[in-house]
């Protein structure tokens, strides 16, 4: 799988195949007018841009219901229809190469869909567009590309159902097209007309399933698929039929692929692969899914925790819509479920055995201390029980230990080389070194022994059956740090290389086995020595692990024949040494780093990844495989010996905890453990929709529903808060509703609820009502902060006479259009509003009243706020935007001061609906990343983003290397970097200012080496230099 | 409103969807404003209203006894009616008495568009000033041949600075703020010129409308107009010839298929919502219309006497306002119709607005709304909302005593202001819920709602 960015928001994505091309092309166009056509070249394995161009116009109004693109079936044209009443042709010549575009008037202004005909002699669309007195009709014209018009075309079709809103055009022999409404579907074409009357329901979404467009499925709002099928005599069609097929996400499109096999993208819920059955089954469902793809969106709120307290921020989302909805936990880094664990200090080394060859679990774990090893193995009861295994030397510390072929056993301490048999767990054979040159380090694998003496003496042996072969033997210049012998080649039981890491002269080399003949050597630099090397292979590709005693791995390809190293890379992962180790998971080998920040290594696209361990220092990790726990891992923490099993290696973890109804606003309680949550269910099962409005209680380590509280009929859960009161310990959730009355425009009433939570029920202990929407709710100053329509008010918490609380409105503040989003900070105010943009209120104890301070002018529709620090505030506005506004409170004159300055915007592509002060990584107090304060936020794409506010510094450097990046790296489709991050709106596009792009810079590290050269040369920056602070940035998420 | 916020949250609603919906309910519920007033300081009738158009802050007005004012219509000046109702006062104030003040009635007053350190007025004491915002001083001074009635700048415009003057002369004069002097002299109008408004597609065109009835575009760049409108010519549907095709392989392939011409004009009234109403003239005119493309290709510049004749009102084009898509203009003149014309082709579109009575000696200032949806026109001492595309009235607003004379619709907060010959500005917006705040803690200033502007209402 290749993934490439876009610069720019995807509007239409169209494949097509000109006359005489052997493959398809791509035809996309982003939602700020630019479109390309891209090519996939397969022996490069990249993208290729055929064609691009900007089909912005100054003239017409963008649609409202999204842009149109289409493509002729015969290649003639492409068509766009992106402003009301113009419909931009974008014709092909005959090599297939796109000409000059140009704009046709469409009299018809609410367009709902445009689709090309099949099998028409001249290019031709059908329109299905609404009238003013809304009223849906068909019509067709004939594009005629000599007189750049249209001509009218062959039929039409005026008052159809009045929820039609998809056109399926039919390929020949049929020809036609298929227009889908709410309660019926028709087929039209030039000589017939057809109808069905179908269950009401509202068509998001089909696929075709035969070449000749016989059979359609069909995705509605609530997720049922149906197959439409044309049912014809020959060429003729005869009439429609429907058929239910099963439930899957709600499908916003739907790719047949082959063989009953079904893609179904959903923008509500998780994306399926399905299988469509001959058969259905109990439940009378021909569906059946196979795959589900994790989708996080729409993620309308979010929480960030730390239940494991661990110090690592965990994300929980109210994700999917409708049926679909659901929480998502989503952590970083990879997580070790712990299964048994003891207390054992001083762990030197471990390793686990098997009792014979062919076993398929591990039964040994050998532990190793300073002066002693100690051989843990499973009893029958399933525990791990101290035990002995005769032949090895347990007075003393081991070196390493591997099995080895013919059911044997190797132990090497510092004095000898033990062979023992593990079926009988007697010594077999024993080497011993020479009496003045102790074993300092040594290495196994099934076949061999690789072991280094005092002075640099290096000593390779062969095992036999119940022999120890002394083949080879080196002295080299300096003593030796570590070494490996893992076997990467075709013979998983014998390595033709080593790699040997030295003391001194700071080098690797790599030796050839069994002659023992230097091949290669790698002065690594610097003055750390490297403390563990380790030959390994990802995906098929060799590579060597060099772990530096400072905590910096580097990695090199290795050529497995001549042994070259090349693509040297730096990485910190730590600031303790390393000590690496294989494991597998899944049936793929990953490599454990472990140090004061464990990581695994692990490839994906044939690239390196580091996922971080959310543990805090590992000493020593070994794969421990046991019947009682597969696929675990034994692993020595501080004082303490930890067997557990290991997630999927990748590095963000998403749990999914379904609910089946909608969730809209989070929040957890520290003090009752628990999170609560506004959801509502829809109730399609009557006649009528309703919803239920619900304040859900939940655990916030299970899951599960512990209490519910049932709104009013109408009533809408809007806001929800956890806080605590002046005077009053208790925590409280706080909600806030609105009454949404079908008649009303804008709601008039609503209520405040404080909910206690008393032995894991949600007590309702005060209620207050409100003049409209309560749209946030804050904490401030020991008082309740509601943003109630256009107000801002302010409660406070009054204890009675009869001493029950109330709350009482202390002071209030108008001047807002509806205020939406609203942050706190001291007694500053940030309000987000509908459409005006940030305004920043005061709250004057004095005077007990609340003011406004500051406001930006200009109008932006805002999605949400957060408040970076005492001066700056972030917002996120309607056209994908962020922007930031300073404080002024040094202004000259009174409208300076009164004036929130603009001083950062960006483009992010993304709708954010909220922000949230918090972090996914572990900070480590030392490091200069630690001290960056990050803002997370979530969007209705299901995208998770950071925003870190960088030290001015630092900025100017990363803005430095994001400006050459842009040289370097180009876009896919020739598109822009720079445009696609320019503040865009109605009224105006500047260019970004005081924002970065993490995922540009970021892409430094994949860059080859020689463009990483290009732009240190032209930054006048080492390129490891360059990779450092660029790494130090990814530990930022 | 909250059902809309929940929708766009979740996706299911587009966010430029959402603002249009928004938009369009908010402007559908305008009223007499129950929290913003402004206080008019002017001691005749308002004739021009503008509020800024970079931050949609300052509202400019000009007035028959020669006086100017500018107005934050973000921020109050004061508050009333216990800090419910924003009053707001002008910041800037230039009348007769001002050194540089115009001496007769101010007709128009117009905002730089780039920014809002400038601003125009013209006057019917035969001038054109240019002040300076910060010092309140004319910086420029252009002398008029006669009475000044509008003015009007480009707010595309990124290589020219020109202002369009539309005087009681039958020329319409740019005058070059760059070089202060006048750059372009456009003849064709056969009366004085009521009417100025620049395309909101391209920074050279210029549409002007005189008291000869004609409606005029101009390309700045090349002599003469290039377009005439004409009332009588209403055929949309068919898009200008193009060049290289010849007339007569046209004529004769639309007139090969007739069905193929008459269901051609079936979809053009598909917008006005009126259909087949246009059916009695169908081939010929089209063909004529063909003739006449050519025909303007051979004498550009200067049109066909026929079509130079041609007008868009039985009188004087009193009001004229591009929408701001580009594709359309909208015509009002003294005898009392409203049209809608295609810019690109030239076509009254043919839309019936149920206007009764204009008034007739006056130029008047047309708004439109952001979409294109609503037009707000003055219709005598009311203000009448009408759908652009059916005609059909949607809204009254009665509130000034006498005859309203201008209208500015601010997009920004979806507000209207009008001013009349009453002397006042009236600020119509969507209604806010103050029906609130008699909390128990919220007292402290008392509450006479004495909702004072109810006398407007009637």
């Amino acid at each position: 799988m290749l993934d490439v960015p876009i610069y720019g928001r995807i509007a239409t994505l169209e494949l097509f195949r000109p006359h005489g091309e052997t493959q398809d092309l791509l035809f996309i166009a982003t939602e700020r007018y630019k479109f390309c056509v891209l090519q996939w070249d397969a022996d490069a394995n990249e993208v290729i841009t055929r064609a691009m161009g900007d089909v912005s116009d100054r003239i017409g109004r963008p649609t409202d219901n999204g842009q149109i693109g289409i493509i002729d079936p015969d290649c003639r044209l492409i068509g766009l229809h992106l402003y009301d009443g113009l419909f931009k042709v974008i014709p092909f010549d005959n090599k297939g190469q796109l000409k000059e575009a140009f704009n046709i008037r469409l009299e018809e202004l609410q367009v709902l869909d445009i689709k090309f005909l099949y099998g028409c002699p001249k290019p031709t669309i059908v329109v299905l567009y609404q009238d003013n007195k809304d009223a849906r009709h068909v019509k067709t014209y004939e594009v005629s590309l000599k007189d750049k018009d249209f001509v009218e075309g062959p039929w039409s079709q005026n008052n159809l159902d009045n929820g039609a809103d998809l056109l399926i055009p039919v390929p020949p022999p049929f020809c036609g097209v298929l227009i889908i409404g709410e309660e019926t579907i028709v087929y039209c074409s030039a000589s017939a007309f057809k109808a069905i009357p179908i269950r009401p329901s509202i068509t998001r979404a089909y696929g075709r399933v035969d070449a000749d467009g016989s059979r359609y499925l069909l995705g509605d709002h609530s997720g049922l698929l149906h197959l439409l099928v044309i049912a014809h005599e020959k060429e003729k069609v005869t009439g429609l039929k429907i058929e239910l097929l099963g439930e899957t996400s709600i499908a916003s499109t739907i790719s047949y692929l082959d063989n009953a096999f079904v893609y179904v993208g959903s923008s509500y819920g998780d994306s399926q692969l399905i299988k469509l059955n001959l058969q259905p089954d109990a439940k009378g469902s021909y569906v059946e899914v196979l795959e589900r793809y994790v989708n996080l969106g729409p993620i309308v709120d979010f929480c960030v925790v730390d239940l494991e307290r661990q110090g690592q921020g965990q994300v929980v989302t109210c994700s999917g819509a409708y049926k679909d909805g659901s929480l998502r936990i989503v952590r970083n880094g990879i997580g070790i479920n712990e299964q048994a664990s003891v207390e054992l200090q001083g762990i030197k080394g471990m390793w686990s055995l098997r009792s014979a060859t062919d076993d398929l679990y591990d039964t040994f774990l050998v532990v190793s201390f300073i002066s002693e090893t100690r051989i843990l193995a499973m009893n029958l009861e399933d525990e791990l029980e101290e035990t002995e295994i005769e032949g090895f030397c347990s007075q003393v510390q081991t070196l390493f230990c591997h099995d080895a072929v013919h059911n044997q056993l190797v132990q090497v301490t510092s004095s000898s080389v033990r062979l023992v048999s593990s079926t009988s767990r007697e010594l077999r054979h024993e080497w011993h070194a020479p009496a003045d040159y102790s074993i300092n380090v040594a290495t196994a694998n099934a076949t061999q022994v690789l072991l280094a003496t005092r002075g640099g003496h290096l000593v390779y042996l062969e095992i036999g059956d119940g022999i120890l072969i002394e083949k080879k033997h080196a002295q080299l210049k300096y003593d030796i740090s570590c070494l490996d012998i893992n076997p990467i080649g075709e013979n998983p039981n014998f390595s033709n290389l080593a790699a040997v890491g030295m003391w001194t002269d700071i080098s690797v080399r790599i030796f050839s086995l069994p002659d023992l003949n230097l091949i290669t050597e790698e002065h690594l630099g610097g003055e750390i020595i490297p403390r563990s090397v380790l030959l390994c292979a990802f995906e098929g590709i060799p590579y060597l692990l060099c772990a530096l005693g400072d905590g910096h791995l580097l990695n090199f390809l290795l050529n497995t024949t001549t042994g070259e190293l090349t693509d040297r890379k730096k990485v910190s992962l730590g600031t303790q040494p390393i000590t690496l180790r294989t494991f597998s998971s899944k049936n793929t080998t990953h490599v454990f780093a472990a140090s004061d920040r464990p990581t695994v290594i692990y490839s994906s696209n044939k690239k390196l990844l580091y996922s971080n361990v959310n543990l805090k220092e590992v000493s020593h990790m070994c794969p421990f495989n046991s019947a009682a726990f597969p696929d675990s891992l034994a692993i020595a923490k501080e004082g303490e010996l930890t067997i557990g099993t290991i997630d999927d290696i990748q590095k963000l973890h998403i749990r999914s905890i379904p609910l089946g109804e909608h969730a809209r606003r989070i929040c957890h309680q520290e003090q009752s453990r628990t999170f609560a949550i506004c959801s509502l269910k829809y109730n399609q099962s009557s006649t009528e929709d309703s919803e239920m409005h619900f304040i859900r209680l939940l655990d916030d380590q299970t899951f599960e529903f512990i209490s519910t509280y049932s709104l009013d009929q109408f009533e809408y859960g809007c806001s929800i808060l956890s806080c605590s009161f002046s005077d009053d310990s208790n925590a409280y959730y706080c909600v806030g509703t609105a009454y949404v009355m079908p008649e009303e425009n804008e709601p008039t009433k609503g209520r405040i609820l404080v909910f206690m939570v008393e032995d894991g029920k949600l007590q309702l202990v005060a209620e207050k009502e409100t003049k409209g929407a309560v749209y946030s709710l804050n904490a401030f100053n020991g008082k309740l902060l509601a943003a109630i329509n256009q107000k801002i008010q302010l409660y406070k918490w009054m204890l009675r006479d009869d001493g029950t609380r109330e709350l009482q409105s202390e002071c209030g503040h108008h001047g807002h259009i509806l205020a939406l989003y609203v942050q706190t900070r001291g007694d500053f105010i940030v309000v987000g509003d509908l459409m005006k943009s940030i305004s920043l209120l005061i709250y004057k104890h004095e005077e007990g009243a609340i003011e406004e301070r500051a406001r930006d002018y200009n109008a932006n529709w805002m999605s949400a706020v957060e408040i970076l620090d005492d001066d700056i505030y972030l917002g996120a506005e309607n056209n994908f935007n962020l922007f930031t506004v300073r404080k002024n409170s040094e202004g000259a004159t009174d409208e300076e001061r009164g004036r929130l300055e603009v001083v950062g915007e960006y483009h992010l592509g993304e709708f954010v609906n909220r922000f949230r002060h918090g972090s996914l990584v572990m900070r480590l107090p030392d490091s200069d990343v630690g001290q960056i304060p990050t803002i997370i936020f979530g969007t209705v794409n299901g995208v998770i983003g950071v925003i870190a506010s960088l030290p001015q510094d630092q900025y100017v450097f990363m803005e430095k290397l994001q400006t050459n990046l842009r040289k370097v790296i180009k876009g896919v489709g020739g598109l822009s970097h720079e445009q696609w991050r320019s503040f865009y709106s109605e009224k105006k596009t500047v260019d970004s200012r005081n924002f970065l792009d993490g995922d540009l810079i970021e892409s430094f590290l994949d860059l080859g080496r020689s463009r990483m050269e290009e732009i240190s040369k032209t930054m006048n920056v080492s390129v490891e230099e360059l990779m450092k602070r660029v790494e130090e940035l990814t530990r930022l998420h | 409103m909250w059902k809309e916020i929940g929708d766009r949250e979740s996706g299911k609603l587009r966010p430029n969807s959402f603002i249009t919906r928004i938009r369009s309910n908010r402007v559908s519920s305008l009223q007499l404003s129950n929290h913003k007033e402004i206080v008019s300081p002017h001691r005749g009738a308002i004739n021009s209203l503008q509020v800024d158009l970079t931050e949609g802050r300052y509202l400019l007005s000009g007035a028959s006894d020669a006086s100017l004012a500018v107005y934050d219509i973000q921020r109050a000046t004061d508050y009333d009616g216990g800090g419910l109702i924003a009053k707001h006062k002008p910041i800037l104030l230039v009348d007769k008495q001002h050194q540089n003040g115009h001496k007769f009635a101010i007709s128009t007053a117009i905002w730089y568009p780039i920014d809002t350190g400038l601003f125009v007025t013209g006057s019917y004491d035969h001038h054109v000033n240019v002040w300076d915002t910060n010092t309140t001083q004319v910086v420029m001074d252009f002398k008029m041949p006669g009475k000044v009635y509008r003015t009007a700048m480009s707010s595309l415009a990124t290589s020219h600075m020109l202002i369009a003057t539309a005087t009681e002369d039958v020329q319409v004069r740019l005058c070059d703020m760059a070089s202060g002097a006048f750059s372009h002299t456009l003849s064709g109008h056969r009366d004085g010129i009521m009417a100025v408004e620049w395309s909101t597609s391209s920074e050279w065109v210029l549409v002007t409308g005189g008291c000869d009835g004609a409606i005029r575009l101009w390309d700045i760049r090349r002599a003469g107009c290039f377009s005439v409108l004409d009332q009588s010519h209403s055929q949309l549907g068919r898009r200008p010839p193009l060049l290289e095709r010849s007339t007569t392989k046209v004529s004769t392939s639309k007139c090969s298929l007739p069905g193929q011409t008459s269901s051609a004009k079936a979809r053009a009234p598909q917008r006005k919502g009126s259909s087949g109403s246009g059916s009695k003239h169908s081939g010929s005119s089209r063909i004529l219309r063909h003739a006449k493309g050519s025909a303007k290709q051979r004498l550009h510049p200067g049109l066909l006497s026929s079509q130079d004749r041609a007008t868009a009102h039985y009188g004087a084009v009193i009001g004229l306002k591009a929408t701001e898509d580009g594709m359309y203009l909208l015509s009002a003149g003294s005898d009392s119709r409203l049209r809608l014309w295609d810019i690109q082709s030239g076509c009254n579109t043919l839309v019936h607005f149920e206007i009764v009575r204009l008034q007739s000696s006056k130029a008047i200032q047309l708004a439109v709304t952001q979409d294109s949806a609503l037009v707000f026109v003055p219709c005598m001492t009311s203000v009448k909302a009408f759908d652009v595309w059916t005609g059909k009235a949607s809204m009254t607003l009665h509130g000034h005593y006498e005859h309203v004379n201008c209208c500015w619709y601010g997009a920004h907060d979806q507000e209207l202001y009008t001013g009349g010959n009453d002397r006042q500005i009236l600020i119509w917006s969507p209604p806010k819920l103050i029906s609130e705040d008699v909390d128990e803690g919220d007292r402290r200033t008392g509450q006479p709602l004495a909702v004072d502007q109810d006398n407007w209402s009637d």
